[in-house]
């Protein structure tokens, strides 16, 4: 039950929006198409708390809502109904988020690090830090539209991860540059993580989720299956895709006899 | 160690949408710097890699007035030795241009993902129209540069209705903020909006008294009845006015056209304000 040493609270959390799905216009004329609007549920009834000084896994297959409910934590998406309440300021680590390919890479540190919710004089003080940990060089002064991809997510990695959040909140956000750089980011954001009072991180690796995570949250489409100790619920979670595996090969099996 | 009992943020459905707006306004104040630094980037951004690079923000409307003025003065038969007109047409575009600027880029800001922003991140998008009126305002300041000399050149002089301009500058853009919030709701459902505003606006602009004074209407009857319908008549009316004083004795006066244009814009920005943040994480899903 929740205590008063909750940093997140979800009570009855329940989030649907409208879709716009293209699909064909009858059976028999597959080219001709139309678009229609369709209710999708994305999460029903989720309830669950994380206390403070707590790092919560969220697991689950494609679309069961993870990253759903790490919006609506994060305050991108509103509830339908239910209530989300937060003992401290979210921050979902989104690399390169209001950066602008136009200007230099200085000056992307100065607009992505005040879209991060950073102070202007937090972003002063961080600034040299920033830049030596993208480590990209006399780039930083050029343009960004002529940088690679890898020196574009370093920058936009370092610009992230530069962030003291009290609730942090990771969705996929790992994958960033060259090998070596992957490694840094890693540490870069464990060491966020201790930093940070409390934790939500989304992974389809679950070895990462187990290794940052104490607790997990099972969901699915939009559900939430079990929550409890991180190697109990990846362990339900593996044996639950085995079996699902299983069945299909079965079902693939008898459909191949027939 | 225990946390106070009452959450720091609380998140609940409501049953207009609207979330609660001390909360809503005081986040999008904690945003204000990155406002600022968005509306430099824009500026800057406009033209990158361009050769003339800032010139062009006193340029445009300067040709876009001149073409205008050559097209009435050939078309409309009105003559190309009428510098009086040359001034008023330029001075009124350069105003039309900054009401223009604020609806299209304002609604363009949160689609198209805002850099990341509507999707990946809890900043009010409402900060980024905001940041776009400011990028207008600043870029229409600019251009009073350009205008000044030809204001000077068509003998406009100087009038008292020209301390009114810095608030003739917020009250427009309040009205293309409210339209802007507008159309980038509409523009979730619609996707064509985006693709009709342009020419919805260049309508617009014949449609009010911008390239043709407002006195052309007098004793109109019906039709100067039906063109004060249009917040944009008084807003021309009001931007007239400003520039190059009163065009005859007759007529609307200063006060009164100011007032009419000042409620339609706090009207329209109310309206625009609601609908916008009832409906803003609808920005999130469909970019």
């Amino acid at each position: 039950m929740p205590s008063t040493t909750d940093a997140i609270r979800i009570t009855d959390l329940c989030v649907s929006y409208t879709a716009v799905v293209e699909e064909p216009r009858d059976p028999d004329h597959s080219k001709r198409r139309r678009t229609r609007k369709r209710d999708i549920q994305a999460l029903e009834n989720v309830t669950f708390n994380v206390p403070k000084g707590e790092a919560m896994g969220l697991i689950g297959g494609n679309g069961a809502g993870k990253s759903t409910l790490l919006k609506t934590i994060a305050g991108i998406l509103k509830p339908s109904d239910g209530q989300v309440d937060l003992w401290g300021r979210p921050h979902l680590l989104a690399p390169g988020m209001g950066f602008n390919k136009t200007l230099s890479g200085r000056e992307n540190v100065i607009l992505g690090g005040l879209a991060a919710g950073m102070s202007i004089d937090e972003v002063r003080e961080k600034q040299d830090s920033i830049i030596e940990f993208a480590d990209i060089g006399g780039f930083i002064d050029l343009p960004v539209i002529t940088y690679s991809s890898g020196m574009f997510s370093r920058l936009a990695f370092a610009v992230a991860t530069h962030v003291n959040p009290e609730i942090l909140l990771i969705d996929e956000a790992l994958s960033a540059g060259d090998a070596g750089f992957r490694d840094k980011a890693v540490a870069k954001v464990k060491e966020m993580g201790h930093q940070a009072q409390t934790i939500v991180v989304v992974s389809h690796s679950s070895a990462m989720v187990s290794e940052m995570a104490t607790r997990a949250l099972w969901l699915h489409q939009g559900i939430v299956k079990m929550v409890g100790e991180v190697q109990v619920v990846a362990d339900a979670y593996a044996d639950f895709q085995a079996n699902a595996r299983e069945t299909a090969q079965h079902d693939r099996s008898i459909a191949d006899r027939r | 160690m225990t946390t106070p009992d009452s959450p720091t943020i609380t998140r609940r459905a409501t049953r207009t949408g609207v979330p609660p707006l001390a909360q809503y306004l005081s986040e999008a104040w904690r945003y204000r710097t990155f406002a600022i630094y968005w509306s430099r980037a824009e500026i800057k951004s406009r033209n990158f890699e361009t050769a003339l690079g800032r010139l062009w923000h006193f340029l445009n409307p300067l040709l876009f007035g001149i073409i205008y003025f050559i097209f009435i003065g050939i078309i409309a038969g009105g003559g190309l030795d009428n510098t009086s007109r040359l001034g008023f047409i330029v001075g009124n575009l350069y105003a039309w241009t900054y009401f223009g600027t604020i609806i299209t880029t304002g609604m363009g800001s949160v689609h198209g993902g805002g850099g990341g922003v509507t999707g990946q991140s809890a900043i009010p998008r409402i900060v980024l129209p905001f940041a776009s009126t400011l990028t207008a305002a600043n870029l229409f300041l600019r251009s009073l540069i350009a205008y000044i000399p030809i204001h000077i050149l068509a003998g406009r002089g100087l009038h008292w209705e020209q301390l009114i301009l810095p608030v003739l500058v917020v009250i427009t853009g309040m009205f293309g903020l409210g339209l802007a919030l507008l159309f980038a709701v509409l523009n979730v459902y619609f996707r064509d909006v985006s693709r009709l505003i342009p020419h919805f606006l260049r309508l617009w602009l014949y449609l009010s008294p911008a390239l043709w004074g407002y006195t052309r209407l007098f004793d109109r009857g019906i039709v100067e009845t039906l063109a004060q319908l249009n917040p944009m008549y008084w807003g021309m009316v009001t931007w007239t006015h400003t520039f190059g004083g009163p065009l005859s004795s007759e007529g609307p006066s200063f006060g009164f056209a100011l007032l009419i244009f000042t409620a339609c814009a706090v009207t329209t920005l109310l309206i625009g304000f609601f609908t916008f943040v009832s409906r803003e994480d609808e920005f999130a899903v469909h970019n």
